[in-house]
């Protein structure tokens, strides 16, 4: 387990390049961190406050990164995206003005805070528009890069930052370029997940109950997926389980399956994460993430049925 | 009469007979709207205010003009046409196959800072490019022009309130206040006076003037460029939708149409009488 957040990861690298770059500025709509507190105190000059005005935060990074800066606009995860969506589509995906988008506390972050916290249609909402990457960070040594990887982006990116620490996954010279690695080797049954479920994968994948079977892991943290880059490490595999802490419709899920229907691969995806009938009812569940995941079937348990139920029912016809 | 006023005076009738002939030929764009601030346009551009280059657009201690309200694009091409950023024959393909623009504000176009039409937008980025220049110890002026019913939308008094904190007493805010929106009139609709009380209370300089005015008009811009406050100016100018048309005044129906038939002749004949003296 890491003991800094993804957000303090991301912010204390930033704040290291920024002070070797003036031109790196900081958006906040009233947003504090750690790691940030020091960037304001030390940077006040790159360090700009709009209160709480996402939509304003939007225009103002755009037009400062019309100016040359390099501007990170940084909020609550739904505020930053949904909030301003409009302001997002006109200025970064019409206009294509790069800038970074910081969102902190996506997917179910916030457990205790109720719906207007929760952040599971952001993936969905924003991967329909041109000029705009959805990065979804697994661990604090992928956050850390990605300051440095917004910083040479030349389009929009939309940082997802989870809320709770988590395990590392990652070495720190690794190269994220890929936009999703292949974390645990297999061939036959394949878990592609992303952010925080990617940690409830690898433990699936590595327990007990489901030792001797060829399952592997694949973490996609780029959104637009790279096609032939997923299609290599997929190659082979007869059964697909997705796997997020968002909505279906227009997911991770839904990305992963209109790839491999546009490229002809037949296999059989059953995609795991929030479902959409059930409505905003989960957010009234209190006692913590796992208890709303229970509520949608991705919990630990959740998700072990169904991997028993869709990979061992694969082994089990090939056994015939 | 002073030579630069006449000389703005004749700029406005022929900026406004190009236009009206281009959205009549297309059958296309906001001619009202556009009527309204061309007279800020042509004072901006062609009353020694507004740097900016048509050989370099991207010149960069050029000053910006961001058209917030992007429905008056076409006013703004045909002006951008006149100086030179593109050839003339560009208005004969508003909207049309081959041609480089239509109805709203886009980006692509040589001199346009900014893609706009969707209200209440362009002005955050002024902002933004202001503080920017601010940061960058870059001298240019960032000016801006809303719509006033555009400054129905949230997003404008959340740049109006930055703006003024920020003391970005080189954004100009240019409204143009002919109280007049798609369906009805704005004090009809929700009234947005008393608008200069607005603003003030905001942490403006404010000015008002008749936008009609080339005196009043070159009389409230010229001294901002001396930066005599540190707050950020708002010009309210008031004007008439449809100036210089008379058949297209004071009528909400007409906003985003182009007149056609016996009414655009009207329409021309009209502008052609009431500048007849320039």
């Amino acid at each position: 387990m890491s003991d800094v957040t993804q957000r303090d990861a991301f912010f204390q690298r930033l704040y290291e390049l920024a002070r070797r770059d003036v031109n790196i500025v900081i958006v906040a709509a009233d947003m504090s961190a750690p790691a940030l507190d020091k960037f304001r105190r030390n940077l006040p000059a790159q360090f700009v406050n709009v209160g709480i005005a996402e939509q304003n935060a939007i225009l103002i990074a755009s037009g400062l990164a019309l100016t040359g800066k390099k501007v990170f606009a940084y909020a609550i995860a739904p505020f930053i995206t949904l909030r301003c969506l409009e302001q997002i589509r006109v200025e970064n995906a019409i206009m294509n003005i790069p800038i970074t988008i910081v969102g902190m506390g996506t997917g179910l972050s916030y457990d205790s805070d109720g719906p207007t916290h929760h952040l599971i249609e952001d993936i969905a909402v924003l991967r329909v528009f041109p000029n705009i990457e959805i990065d979804s960070m697994t661990d604090s040594v992928m956050a850390e890069a990605y300051a440095d990887i917004s910083c040479n982006r030349k389009r929009t990116n939309y940082i997802r930052l989870d809320k709770d620490l988590c395990p590392t996954v990652y070495d720190a010279d690794f190269d994220f370029s890929q936009g999703m690695a292949k974390l645990r080797e297999g061939t036959d049954n394949i878990i592609i997940s992303t952010g925080p479920m990617t940690h409830v994968a690898n433990e699936i994948a590595n327990s007990p109950q489901f030792e001797g079977m060829d399952i592997g892991v694949v973490d996609v943290f780029e959104i637009p997926i790279k096609e032939s880059v997923l299609l290599e490490m997929i190659d082979g595999a007869k059964r697909i389980i997705t796997l997020e802490e968002h909505f279906l419709p227009g997911g991770l899920g839904s990305a992963v399956c209109e790839i491999l229907n546009d490229n002809e691969v037949p296999i059989f995806v059953k995609r795991l994460g929030l479902d959409v009938n059930a409505g905003y009812k989960h957010c009234y569940k209190y006692g913590g993430r796992e208890l709303i995941r229970a509520g949608h079937g991705i919990d630990r348990r959740g998700i072990e049925q169904a991997v028993t139920a869709h990979f061992c029912a694969q082994t089990q016809r090939v056994t015939i | 009469m002073d030579s630069l006023i006449e000389a703005l005076e004749k700029k406005s009738y022929e900026i406004r007979r190009a236009m009206l002939e281009m959205c009549i030929g297309a059958g296309k764009g906001h001619v009202t709207s556009c009527f309204s601030c061309v007279d800020i346009l042509v004072a901006l551009y062609y009353g020694n205010l507004l740097a900016c280059d048509p050989r370099n657009p991207e010149w960069p201690d050029r000053d910006r003009f961001i058209l917030s309200k992007g429905q008056a694009s076409p006013a703004l091409y045909t002006i951008l046409a006149d100086l030179g950023f593109y050839d003339k024959s560009e208005l004969k393909k508003f909207n049309k196959p081959g041609g480089m623009f239509a109805v709203h504000l886009q980006k692509d176009v040589p001199g346009v800072e900014i893609t706009a039409g969707s209200l209440g937008q362009g002005y955050g980025v002024a902002a933004g490019i202001a503080l920017g220049a601010k940061m960058n110890m870059e001298l240019y002026n960032v000016y801006a022009l809303l719509g006033d019913g555009e400054c129905y939308e949230g997003s404008i008094w959340e740049t109006a309130m930055f703006a003024a904190h920020n003391r970005l007493n080189n954004l100009i805010t240019i409204v143009d206040r002919n109280y007049l929106c798609v369906t009805d009139f704005t004090e009809n609709l929700i009234a947005l006076e008393p608008f200069e009380d607005k603003w003030r209370s905001f942490g403006f300089h404010v000015v008002r003037v008749d936008g009609h005015s080339f005196e009043q008009l070159l009389g409230a811009l010229k001294p901002l460029r001396s930066r005599t406050s540190d707050k950020p100016t708002v010009i309210i100018a008031d004007t008439v939708k449809g100036q210089g048309a008379q058949s297209l005044c004071y009528q909400p129906l007409w906003h985003g149409r182009a007149p056609s038939g016996q009414i655009a002749d009207r329409c021309l004949a009209e502008l052609d009488r009431r500048y007849q003296n320039v």
